[in-house]
């Protein structure tokens, strides 16, 4: 069963992990993006990692893409900290230094709509790490986040220094799934027997 | 490690179940002591049953650790905690439900000790409170206490039907 889908965006698409994807980690993992994270030393620890991004979608734990640009793959996108029940998550992408903004801003945005509509998240947050480039905050901003908080010395770098977290939220205007009873609020809930009316047929209206 | 110890006039010792029980909901049964988290009062029984597994499941996992604050009547008059240990970015959310019998003084003292406690003993860098933003008694003792506020996130639970959003404060190690 696949719980991470395959996702299409301008000029490239996000895709879920396989272990045939062990070369492409590895070569991410060797350049990190984020301030003090260490390379790992063998390929082979990057299968768990596989298996770990298929858990944590199957258990609605967290999530992760590949992130490929014209059949090359140049990063990755993440979710984790993932709150099912209050429809809120944090995302991060991690790319290599040829993954250019609009790519980058592109695969993100796709990942969300897909969050959105498929689990009804309706609060994203995204932690910048003081050292990151500057341009994904105007990223951030350009999607429509916000800063709302700055976590002082909440990021470890090495084994003494610590760096600042950026942390903003982005806010969608999707209303909440309501509570109630079979039929209420025009929810189809479980009854089978309720015409549920497809997209086609809402734009058709 | 001892996780028990003294500041002041005040035992600062972890929950013993079998005898905690009815002094710990005694606190945790007024409103006002969790409003600011929030948390619904403990008026039932089977609520301290769960709060009890949950606390030392916690502990257990070195994930949390629960205080029970009393003074020198040996009256219950707070209870501290930290949660979510962060080992790795050697951070924790500290949490406080207080009765009217602590005031500032006295929490100095209890917070002070359990700083010291967590950032030698522990290793821990950052503490952080996360609370609503408009419970005033709470924001002057942050402030008073020497933590700083950091923002606001928004709708970080929804209780009794209204999304919360949750004030950051925190205290770093020097």
């Amino acid at each position: 069963m696949k719980f991470t889908p395959e996702l299409e965006f301008e000029g490239g698409k996000v895709r879920p992990l396989t272990l045939d994807d062990l070369d492409h980690l590895w070569n991410i993992y060797q350049q990190p993006e984020l301030p003090g994270q260490s390379k790992p030393k063998e390929k082979e620890q990057l299968a768990r990692l596989v298996d770990y991004s298929i858990k944590m979608a199957a258990t609605q734990r967290g999530m992760m893409w590949l992130l490929e640009v014209d059949g090359q793959v140049l990063g990755m996108v993440n979710v984790y900290d993932w709150q099912a029940s209050l429809l809120r998550l944090t995302m991060r992408v991690d790319g290599l230094p040829e993954l250019s903004i609009k790519h980058r801003q592109a695969a993100l945005s796709a990942c969300m709509d897909f969050l959105a509509k498929k689990y009804h998240t309706r609060n994203f947050a995204y932690q910048w790490i003081d050292g990151q480039k500057e341009e994904i905050k105007t990223m951030l901003t350009n999607l429509g986040f916000e800063l709302r908080a700055t976590l002082r010395d909440a990021w470890r770098v090495g084994n003494s220094g610590f760096a600042n977290i950026e942390q903003y939220h982005l806010l969608n205007n999707q209303e909440k799934p309501k509570a109630g009873r079979l039929g209420e609020f025009d929810n189809p809930a479980q009854n089978i027997n309720k015409d549920v009316p497809t997209e086609t047929q809402k734009e058709t209206k | 490690m001892n996780w028990n110890f003294i500041a002041g006039d005040y035992l600062l010792r972890l929950p013993v179940a079998d005898s905690d029980r009815t002094i710990l909901q005694t606190l945790l049964q007024v409103p006002e002591v969790s409003a600011h988290i929030p948390r619904l009062p403990m008026y039932f029984e089977a609520q301290v049953d769960d709060e009890f597994r949950q606390m030392v499941q916690r502990f257990d996992a070195r994930e949390a650790a629960f205080w029970m604050v009393e003074n020198s009547e040996d009256k219950l008059v707070a209870r501290i905690s930290i949660q979510h240990i962060n080992w790795l970015q050697r951070s924790a959310y500290i949490q406080w439900e207080l009765s009217d019998e602590i005031d500032l003084d006295g929490l100095s003292v209890v917070v002070s000790a359990i700083k010291d406690f967590c950032f030698k003993n522990l290793g821990l860098h950052r503490l952080e409170m996360r609370l609503r933003p408009d419970f005033q008694r709470h924001i002057q003792l942050l402030e008073a206490l020497g933590f700083e506020y950091e923002g606001c996130l928004p709708e970080q639970l929804e209780f009794q039907n209204e999304n919360i959003d949750l004030a950051v404060w925190s205290v770093l190690a020097k």
